[in-house]
């Protein structure tokens, strides 16, 4: 019963604590609401349509001029100018007015009257891998559509019926299914993850400046000094349910309203993602407060830590995959929990996984949780052995410190 | 000149009595590089792992499977049964893609019923997804080629009028600078400059609000002479150095050591990176002279910078999004790094294409002088009170 009670008073303590910080409340609730609109205000297009390209026509043509004509009617490419020489397009793609060039040779359509094969050339902008993906890919389904139409007219001049023709152009027909994310959609692909990330960071920036507040002004609530003397495990409880409390509402808010609102993918159930974040919220908690405990100074944590949030995103294999990385960082990216929850929830959120599918991820978030949770004891316990050594030392200069709380 | 060398050692004795924080940074940085560097090192994700769902498990089936395995971009990790079997797999993220091939496709083949081939990729990883998908659907292009190249000449035709229908048109590609689409140029290029500056502006909110923070601002600014804009340079010149240094080593590493595009002018680039870095520390003074408190600078700060990484435009460029975005933009540094990188490397222009960002640079520095002129009247007052 004592035990639950201490409990108790630590949670209302730490509570107390955050609610008095406006810096840690700015981290918990503004950041963890702010990214998200931005990010919906940046990707809102979700993908890039009517890229602005040239052409140089040297054939002049039917054919040069039909498969013009295509590519201005694709969706990803818009035919903004048609240049007499090269030197002009490559002038319009040094100004970046343009992001890629198709040139026709002047043989393009005799070579294909002549039945032989006719050459266009693409020039990418590299700039960006969207500029890329959607010039190349516009400029292939053209040229593949071409060539079938081509193909058919062949055959119909060598002498075949028009379904003997179709038979012989495409004797394998295909059929592409691209799964849970369509038509390619940026956002769809990036944010579910970033919304992970961002209550990954926030919490541990929050309680990283927390306790690093708690070292530098000794502000650290009364009762919670006293109870680490007798059981540091029910203060890092708890802390945890604290943050916890805190936590819960913005999870729901960022996973499960956000997407809804937002038109991000959510075809998950319910239930398994309700299941899966509750040992990512654990092991996230005690993944900081573990950590934490190192930090001196109030802003240590952002100023050191804040260009992580970068490399967590791209270990958790949203951005390059998995199964290309070194082992050793593969290895590495098992210690933080932002990797099994960032997988974990876009494949249950978006790709319509269950429990275990991701049970890597969801074991793997358990164990972080009991081994973090251990880990956070023994520091708290260090530290504070440190702590006493130190203000023994000192004579007791922190009892006549005031305990300035903002 | 001498108040200026005067605040500089004042700093000096800073950097030698509390090296940590300048001691993480760099090490954060490194790190970063060696991170990037080593984690993309395949350039393009090299042999994804797809699956094949087999329904017909004839000779042609397995021979497509052989095909497959054979190309460099994708591996066959399994061949599954059925469908579901594949989804799980793919939802497990053991594959990024599968083919599915029905039943009867061989027999169908031979009796002209063009059957038909199902390519199933998943695009929630847009990266593994696209290139997965390219790999399979050029797989399936060529074995159908091969398949009417078989049934044509059954057909009776010769070759030469074989020839002469397929492959009537042909595309001939030209990446412009990156001649492989390697990843890691379009990420490293322009992250690692990004998170050089973050920290340099982070430290730098840091460094001039410590002294507000320990009320020592009279007398760092009295080692000046009152001057504020001497006491700001003075602190922040070493850190010029420290970190354009580190900058510009990190270019060489990505230039020289990676062999990353550069056409233009590697000195250019170098400039470039200095300016950039007077820039976030002006940005840094600006910050300061405006928010009043330590931790509320370093949190909008954080903001700020983690920000320009997705409004730099490297991602999801800047072109495609909505108009107010693309105005707002404007008011992170990187982006105009960004800019002006493209034009260097990629185009081997020159100042003549990119002046306009070098211009937007400069106002940034105008910034710097603006909140050093908030902090000299914060100082005024101050010193009036006492």
């Amino acid at each position: 019963m004592l035990f639950l009670k201490d409990i108790w008073s630590v949670f209302v303590a730490e509570l107390r604590r955050i609610f008095h910080d406006g810096g840690v409340m700015l981290l918990f609730f503004l950041a963890t609401l702010l990214y998200p609109l931005i990010f919906y205000a940046v990707y809102q297009n979700e993908m890039v349509w009517d890229l602005p390209v040239a052409v140089v026509d040297e054939s002049q043509g039917v054919e040069s001029r039909r498969f013009t004509h295509k590519l201005n009617a694709t969706p990803e490419v818009n035919v903004a100018y048609k240049c007499c020489t090269m030197s002009e397009a490559e002038r319009l793609m040094r100004q970046h007015d343009v992001r890629g060039i198709v040139y026709f040779p002047n043989d393009y359509d005799s070579r294909i009257a002549k039945l032989e094969t006719g050459r266009v050339c693409l020039f990418c902008d590299m700039s960006s891998f969207l500029y890329y993906r959607s010039v190349y890919s516009a400029a292939s389904a053209v040229m593949l559509d071409e060539m079938k139409q081509i193909e058919l007219q062949r055959c119909e001049l060598q002498g075949a019926t028009e379904t003997d023709a179709e038979g012989q152009v495409t004797p394998v027909s295909f059929e592409d299914v691209k799964l849970f994310n369509a038509p390619g959609g940026f956002a769809s692909f990036l944010v579910p993850g970033l919304l992970v990330l961002v209550l990954h960071q926030t919490l541990f920036l929050g309680i990283g400046v927390l306790f690093g507040t708690g070292r530098e002004r000794r502000n650290t609530p009364k009762k919670i000094l006293e109870l680490i003397d007798k059981s540091v495990v029910r203060v890092t409880l708890g802390r945890a349910f604290a943050y916890f409390a805190i936590y819960l509402p913005l999870t729901f808010v960022n996973l499960f309203v956000l997407p809804r609102l937002f038109g991000y993918p959510y075809i998950g159930s319910v239930d398994h993602l309700v299941l899966f974040l509750l040992p990512f919220l654990l092991a996230t908690i005690f993944f900081s407060t573990t950590v934490a405990t190192f930090f001196r100074e109030r802003d240590a944590v952002i100023l050191v830590f804040i260009f992580f949030s970068l490399i967590l995103y791209f270990l958790s294999g949203m951005v390059w995959p998995q199964c290309a990385m070194p082992p050793f960082w593969r290895y590495f990216s098992y210690i933080f929990p932002s990797t099994p929850a960032i997988q974990g929830f876009v494949r249950i959120n978006s790709m319509s996984a269950r429990l275990p599918e991701v049970g890597f991820e969801f074991g793997l978030l358990w164990a972080q949780a009991v081994v973090y949770f251990f880990t956070t004891c023994i520091c708290l316990k260090i530290a504070k052995k440190r702590f006493k050594a130190k203000s023994e030392a000192e004579n007791d200069v922190v009892e006549s410190l005031p305990s300035d709380v903002e | 000149m001498n108040t200026f060398f005067n605040s500089i050692r004042r700093e000096w004795r800073y950097v030698v009595e509390h090296p940590r924080y300048i001691l993480l940074l760099t090490l954060g940085l490194v790190f970063s590089y060696i991170f990037f560097i080593t984690l993309m090192a395949q350039g393009q994700p090299q042999k994804l792992p797809i699956a094949i769902v087999d329904h017909d498990g004839s000779y042609l089936s397995r021979r497509l499977c052989h095909e497959i395995n054979a190309t460099q971009g994708v591996d066959v990790v399994a061949v599954y049964d059925n469908h579901t079997q594949a989804r799980q797999a793919m939802q497990r993220q053991e594959i990024y893609a599968f083919f599915e091939i029905p039943k009867g496709i061989y027999s169908d083949l031979l009796a002209f019923k063009a059957p038909s081939l199902a390519l199933y990729a998943n695009n929630t990883y847009l990266l593994a997804g696209t290139l997965s998908y390219k790999s399979l659907a050029t797989i399936g292009k060529l074995a159908a080629a091969a398949v009417q190249r078989e049934i044509l000449r059954k057909k009776g035709y010769s070759e030469k009028q074989v020839m002469g229908i397929i492959q009537p048109v042909e595309l001939d590609a030209h990446l412009i600078s990156n001649p492989t689409a390697n990843y890691q140029p379009y990420v490293l290029t322009t992250v690692l400059p990004g998170i050089l500056g973050v920290m340099v502006l982070l430290f730098s909110i840091y460094r001039v609000s410590e002294e507000r923070k320990n009320g020592t601002m009279q007398a760092w600014v009295d080692e000046a002479d009152g001057n504020m804009f001497v006491a700001l340079a003075g602190k922040l010149f070493p850190y010029t150095l420290w970190f354009s240094m580190l900058g510009i080593l990190g270019n060489i590493i990505l230039f020289y050591y990676c062999h990353y595009t550069m056409l233009g002018s590697f000195l250019e680039l170098s400039l470039l990176v200095v300016l950039f870095v007077i820039v976030q520390q002006a940005l840094a003074v600006f910050l300061v002279g405006l928010v009043p408190e330590q931790h509320m600078s370093i949190c909008v700060g954080a903001i700020y910078g983690m920000l320009s990484f997705t409004m730099s435009g490297f991602s999801y460029p800047v072109t495609a999004m909505i108009p107010f975005m693309q105005g707002f933009s404007n008011i992170f540094p990187l982006r105009h790094y960004y800019l002006s990188y493209v034009d260097i490397a990629l185009y081997g222009s020159n100042l003549g294409q990119y002046w306009i960002n070098v211009v937007v640079l400069l106002l940034f520095v105008m910034l710097g002088l603006v909140g050093g002129w908030l902090l000299q009247k914060e100082m005024n007052k101050v010193s009036s009170v006492q």
